[in-house]
């Protein structure tokens, strides 16, 4: 969180007069050919990425990563001026495509690639300009010392159901990218496959039923884990990897995958760095089957190399049907919905909460 | 020429000033408001976003906040500052030490212990429960209660600094002076003392007040979803929904308010006094 804090301030004070500080920035590229500056969301996602991905590939190649923190924003910001500092996007599928909308973005030369073959990869996540790294997903967490496994609501309109399942709740705030209009659909009665293109006033008006619960809407993955470890939230729509990291660290806290939203994390180039074949390279690495099993049976998401099913972590396979639970059970995000809406539906959301 | 050669060396500063913070936004406002968007478009612009009614709500929430924040921190900093300025050796000593140290300590590191204390599972709540003087815990987190505890905490040596600055410079014979006229003990509060440090309240709750209403971390952590201030606004328009022009509207609006607010405070401070050397 502390990361994610410090970027923001960052960008407010000053991200925007990127040209002041090029010359430091062209001495810190000439010196340093070695490294890979990648923007990463920083926190946990970086403490096991280091261990799993960033050191052995440093071992292999000699080619150093060095985390930067930035948001979509910045990177945008940093592209208007004509200065991008970074090499290698790792951010969410939806800033991916904003930043291609705005041309920031090379080609994913997937011809290249050494280390994967392009054909193994989930190719609702092989796109032109961008490739998913990893797939994840909104699910419903639930603190297991108020509902133990097994009594927790098990779909969208039982956890709307306020009377019959009492407790705080928490849900994604504007402030993360998005709120939950599609899980809000669902619970107020549509099926999964017709939430697209998604009926806002319906939806703001499902979540208006659920908001007395809501003491707090969340904007970042680590509050909302926060939230429901110290039971601040009993009930909380969250990423499964925040739900599955903090409860191997021993919280009380457990997922209910039915319905769950598909979410991913990818790769994106800038365009026209320097280091281009470095940051192919990279992005080749660790979509690796070896390396997806390693980085992402740790980090608890679902890989996008078909070839590391296998090595899934369980608690992330359906059990009945063998396949991730994303597969069985979930429903694909549409970004290019919420790249064409979201200032629509953020302009909607600044009126919402004021009610 | 003595005050000319002074002069250049406030040059330094006065450079740093204007490359790393007055180019910059002026850069960001041209940029975005005259060379990114339409000029012709800037007045429908400023009347879009600022008649909005998130604007206008979060403009009432912002000045309700702070305006509670400036009076919260008066009422405590003002005994505190009394103290201190009466006081020498080891009590003054200890009592700065306990305004000045949190005040070095990181605004996030602050914020967050206020909310171990006083979450749904926090200390208050679980002592309250122990004690049995509750059976739901209290919402003490996530509401405007919380953000003026937070933002007060983290004010409050601002105002003990400005106050203790002011009272310093009263004379003590002046009170003397009161009681040897046979004044009691309140009126020479009432008619000598406070007085005396009246510029001291303004300057201090302008200050407060000043920073409060750019305050973002303390309301964005600690408020409810609809406890919207200004700065929280401005922040999700630059990075969720990108709209850089509405961004840089409300930008500019805060600025100006702040950059007023500053040309009172200006007015009634005697900023050689605040120094000391008065």
């Amino acid at each position: 969180m502390g990361t994610v804090m410090s970027t923001r301030r960052g960008l407010l004070r000053g991200a925007v007069p990127a040209a002041l500080a090029a010359p430091m920035l062209w001495t810190r590229r000439a010196a340093a050919a070695q490294q890979l500056m990648v923007r990463t969301p920083g926190g946990a996602f970086d403490e096991v990425k280091k261990r799993t991905v960033y050191a052995p590939f440093q071992e292999m190649t000699g080619i150093e990563i060095v985390p930067v923190p930035s948001t979509a924003a910045k990177l945008l910001a940093m592209f208007k001026a004509g200065q991008v500092d970074i090499d290698v996007i790792d951010t969410g599928d939806d800033s991916l495509l904003d930043l291609e909308h705005a041309g920031a973005l090379e080609a994913i030369p997937y011809k290249d690639f050494k280390y994967t073959n392009p054909d193994d990869i989930d190719p609702s996540v092989r796109m032109e300009h961008q490739v998913g790294s990893f797939v994840y997903a909104f699910v419903n967490g639930f603190n297991t010392t108020v509902y133990p496994v097994g009594k927790e609501p098990k779909t969208w309109a039982e956890f709307w159901d306020i009377k019959a399942f009492p407790g705080p709740r928490t849900l994604a705030d504007m402030a993360s990218g998005a709120p939950n209009l599609e899980i809000a659909l669902i619970a107020d009665g549509v099926p999964m496959d017709k939430v697209y293109p998604i009926d806002i006033e319906r939806a703001f008006r499902s979540l208006s039923r659920i908001r007395p619960a809501v003491p707090k809407f969340w904007d970042t993955g680590a509050l909302s884990a926060q939230m429901l470890s110290n039971r601040e939230a009993v009930l909380a729509v969250i990423w499964n990897t925040r739900v599955q990291v903090a409860a191997a660290g021993g919280a009380p806290v457990a997922p209910q995958w039915n319905q769950n939203q598909v979410l991913a994390q990818a790769y994106g180039i800038t365009k026209g760095t320097p280091k281009l074949d470095a940051g192919v390279r990279f992005i080749d690495y660790s979509l690796s089957p070896a390396v997806q099993a390693r980085w992402l049976g740790a980090y608890k998401a679902i890989p996008v190399n078909q070839q590391a099913y296998a090595h899934t972590a369980p608690e992330l396979m359906d059990p009945q049907t063998n396949l991730p639970w994303t597969r069985s059970k979930g429903f694909r995000n549409d970004i290019r919905w919420w790249s064409a809406n979201r200032a629509k539906v953020g302009a909607h959301w600044n009126r919402w909460v004021l009610q | 020429m003595k005050p000319h050669r002074t002069t250049l060396l406030m040059l330094p500063a006065f450079a740093m000033l204007g490359c790393i913070f007055l180019a910059p936004l002026a850069w960001f406002f041209v940029h975005t408001l005259l060379i990114d968007s339409d000029p012709s478009d800037l007045r429908d612009q400023l009347v879009a976003v600022l008649a909005s009614r998130a604007m206008l709500r979060a403009i009432v929430t912002t000045n309700w906040i702070s305006l509670l924040v400036t009076v919260t921190v008066l009422l405590l900093g003002y005994p505190i500052a009394y103290y201190l300025a009466n006081r020498r050796g080891f009590r003054f000593t200890l009592v700065v030490f306990c305004v000045i140290v949190p005040y070095f300590t990181s605004i996030i590191v602050r914020t967050y212990s206020w909310m171990v204390l006083l979450g749904r599972e926090g200390l208050i709540n679980q002592a309250l429960r122990d004690l049995h003087l509750i059976s739901d815990p209290l919402p003490l987190l996530y509401n405007q209660f919380s953000i003026v505890i937070g933002m007060t905490y983290v004010l409050l040596p601002y105002m003990v600094l400005t106050l203790f600055a002011a009272m310093k410079g009263i004379d003590r014979n002046l009170l003397l002076a009161a009681r040897g006229m046979g004044a009691s003990g309140p009126m020479i509060f009432r008619r000598v003392y406070l007085p005396l440090s009246r510029h001291g309240v303004i300057s201090g709750a302008l200050i407060v007040f000043i920073l409060s209403i750019g305050f973002f971390i303390t309301p964005a952590l600690m408020g409810g979803p609809s406890d919207v201030m200004v700065a929280m606004l401005i922040e999700r328009s630059v990075e969720i929904t990108l709209d850089w022009p509405g961004a840089a509207v409300m930008s500019l609006f805060l600025l100006s308010v702040t950059l007023l607010l500053y040309a009172v405070y200006y007015r009634v401070t005697d900023v050689r006094r605040l120094m000391g050397t008065v």
